[in-house]
């Protein structure tokens, strides 16, 4: 272990950091966007245009950024732990997806896009894949982190087989509509969604928070951990739970953003270390900034149009997953 | 004429030698686009019709239709099943390969576009002149330009207002310049204030429906009319927004470059100028 050891005082200190950086992100970045609008002028008279570009439309989105990118990547830094496997994420088990099927079935049963509807159906959606994923990989009583991520690439699979045969079936008008859905954007939201993110991404963080130690042991060995007095089971589940909770809130108001939870914990483990008590909340700052400045990427790279944030993450977190891998290769042969 | 002879090239090499177009008028039509179906059906031969695609749901009897595939995904199979003589088809990636192969079984295959006002007329022409109607396909061309025109001349007089089309809710997804639904605004007494963005569907940010301030905002989303008041209904600098002018309408002739389009400018009409009194003819 590079990192120093986990003291009080550099937990404090680290995640103080990271806070600042969030906040200095949401600053500056708050300042940035395709329509001009001036901070003094909307401070100054709050029924200007550009108080309100700035404080209806641009910062309830940064907002909302910070939120699914904190819960994707708080989700994807406990799942990594929890299976011993770099390679898990919300994406790659199948999660996402699972919610995102839900969603677009309730995007084509009529529901409005903006409306409740869609979110609930998607946060169904992955705790059902959750579910699915936990059950069928569970063997007298024991679970086989192996079986969990072969299961859950099963499960991304057919969830999106699903959506592909609900595009096939629908008007050009609703594909349409779907595949935008699916892609992931941040646009168009209010505060009030941008508030029940937060209180489930609150809930789900505060509950992985205290299995943070146990996720340490089990990262030791399952025999081990059990030996150091961990009902690993137990751990498992309530793991799976959080971390569903979580994605399935960013998913249900975001669509699909891909590789949010496999990058920014990925790059924190490589500078901070393994221990997930201060892993945990720094990946959930870490995501948050990161989401929110590839969302400002997508807002401005075309001027007044605007690229989806899912095309943004994919194409940056697609090359570093590469990377990962060719990583691992390399060591596996040295 | 350009477009027509065009047109006729395009179809001319489409089968094999053995099939004299102008000498035998096509008798079995299918059709491969909604737009296309339309324009056959009002030109009078919609009779000859014997496979449309599955998004093809005008005129009511186009509905008895057998289906021959989806708009983007042809059926190859179900398309010579339907032994037709001539297959009508709008261009896109989805359907390339498909058309080739229909081609190749030695079908003749006219291909039209339907992007434009420009392309609508070259359509009605082609069409007219690939199943030998005589002069069907410039009268109704004539036709339509006369309600266009009509449609112009009711708001001659009226403010020019500036006018956002949107397509999808979430994203935010407009009509840009360059469609067929920019022209038609423009023809209903509209400036559509994304023309400029430089793309034809442009996803927007909330904040550019601000920083537009659009007179009226035109919502042509699917879903319901509260989904679009809610989304703008913040907005209270935008004038749409603060004056009530954030209206629905159907979405179904709006995008189909057919013979439609009087009722569509018509709609758009109503919705940009509501003072304007009830259609005449």
């Amino acid at each position: 272990m590079r990192a120093p050891y986990l003291t009080a005082r550099r937990l404090t200190a680290t995640l103080a950091a990271l806070a600042l950086g969030l906040v200095a992100t949401l600053a500056v970045t708050l300042l940035i966007g395709p329509s001009h609008a001036s901070l003094g002028t909307a401070l100054g008279d709050p029924s200007t245009p550009d108080a309100v570009i700035l404080f209806r439309t641009r910062l309830p989105r940064l907002l909302l950024a910070a939120v699914v990118g904190g819960s994707l990547s708080a989700a994807g830094t406990a799942l990594q732990g929890l299976l011993g496997n770099p390679l898990a994420c919300p994406h790659v088990l199948g999660v996402s997806a699972g919610a995102a099927l839900a969603g677009v079935l309730a995007l084509i049963a009529g529901a409005d896009p903006v409306s409740p509807l869609v979110p609930a159906a998607a946060f169904l959606g992955a705790l059902g894949t959750i579910g699915a994923v936990s059950f069928g990989a569970r063997a007298g009583g024991r679970t086989a982190p192996h079986a969990v991520l072969l299961i859950g690439v099963v499960c991304n699979a057919i969830a999106a087989a699903g959506i592909m045969l609900v595009n096939a079936i629908v008007s050009y008008a609703q594909a349409q509509g779907v595949l935008f859905w699916i892609m992931g954007s941040l646009s168009t939201q209010s505060y009030a969604v941008v508030g029940a993110a937060a209180l489930y991404a609150s809930v789900g963080l505060v509950w992985l928070l205290r299995y943070s130690q146990d996720l340490n042991l089990l990262a030791a060995g399952e025999e081990g951990a059990f030996q150091l007095g961990v009902d690993v089971e137990r751990v498992r589940r309530m793991v799976f739970l959080a971390a569903s909770l979580l994605v399935g809130a960013a998913v249900s108001v975001s669509g699909m953003i891909a590789f949010v939870g496999l990058i920014v914990p990925h790059l924190l483990r490589l500078i901070l270390g393994p221990d997930h008590r201060l892993l945990l909340p720094a990946s959930f700052l870490g995501g948050a900034a990161f989401l929110v400045w590839a969302d400002t990427l997508a807002r401005v790279a075309l001027g007044p149009a605007e690229l989806p944030v899912g095309v943004v993450t994919a194409l940056l977190g697609g090359p570093f997953f590469v990377f990962l891998l060719r990583r691992d290769l390399r060591r596996g042969m040295a | 004429m350009l477009a027509t002879a065009l047109a006729v090239a395009v179809a001319g090499c489409g089968g094999p030698a053995s099939t004299p177009g102008p000498a035998r008028p096509p008798a079995r039509v299918v059709s491969l686009a909604p737009s296309v179906t339309e324009i056959v059906f009002a030109l009078g031969a919609g009779s000859r019709v014997v496979g449309v695609c599955g998004q093809c749901n005008h005129p009511p009897a186009a509905e008895k239709v057998t289906r021959v595939g989806g708009y983007l995904s042809p059926s190859v199979e179900a398309v010579i099943a339907a032994r037709p003589d001539l297959v009508a088809v709008v261009p896109s990636p989805g359907n390339r390969e498909g058309v080739r192969a229909i081609e190749r079984a030695g079908v003749r295959v006219l291909v039209v576009q339907d992007r434009t006002l420009a392309d609508l007329w070259a359509s009605i022409r082609s069409l007219s002149d690939a199943l030998a109607l005589g002069d069907a396909g410039a009268r109704l061309v004539e036709d339509l330009q006369h309600g266009l025109d009509a449609v112009r001349a009711r708001v001659a007089g009226l403010p020019r207002r500036r006018v956002l089309l949107v397509v999808g809710h979430k994203p935010l997804v407009v009509a840009g310049g360059g469609t067929l639904q920019d022209e038609l605004l423009t023809i209903a007494g509209g400036d559509n204030v994304a023309a400029d963005v430089g793309q034809s569907w442009p996803q927007l940010s909330l904040e550019m429906v601000v920083a537009r301030a659009p007179d009226v905002i035109v919502d042509t989303a699917m879903g319901t009319e509260a989904g679009g008041q809610s989304l703008f209904g913040s907005l209270d600098t935008v004038p749409a927004v603060r004056e009530g002018r954030v209206v629905t309408v159907p979405a179904d002739t709006l995008y189909r470059a057919g013979p439609r389009v009087v009722e569509a400018a018509t709609a758009l009409a109503h919705a940009i100028h509501p003072d304007i009194g009830p259609p005449s003819g």
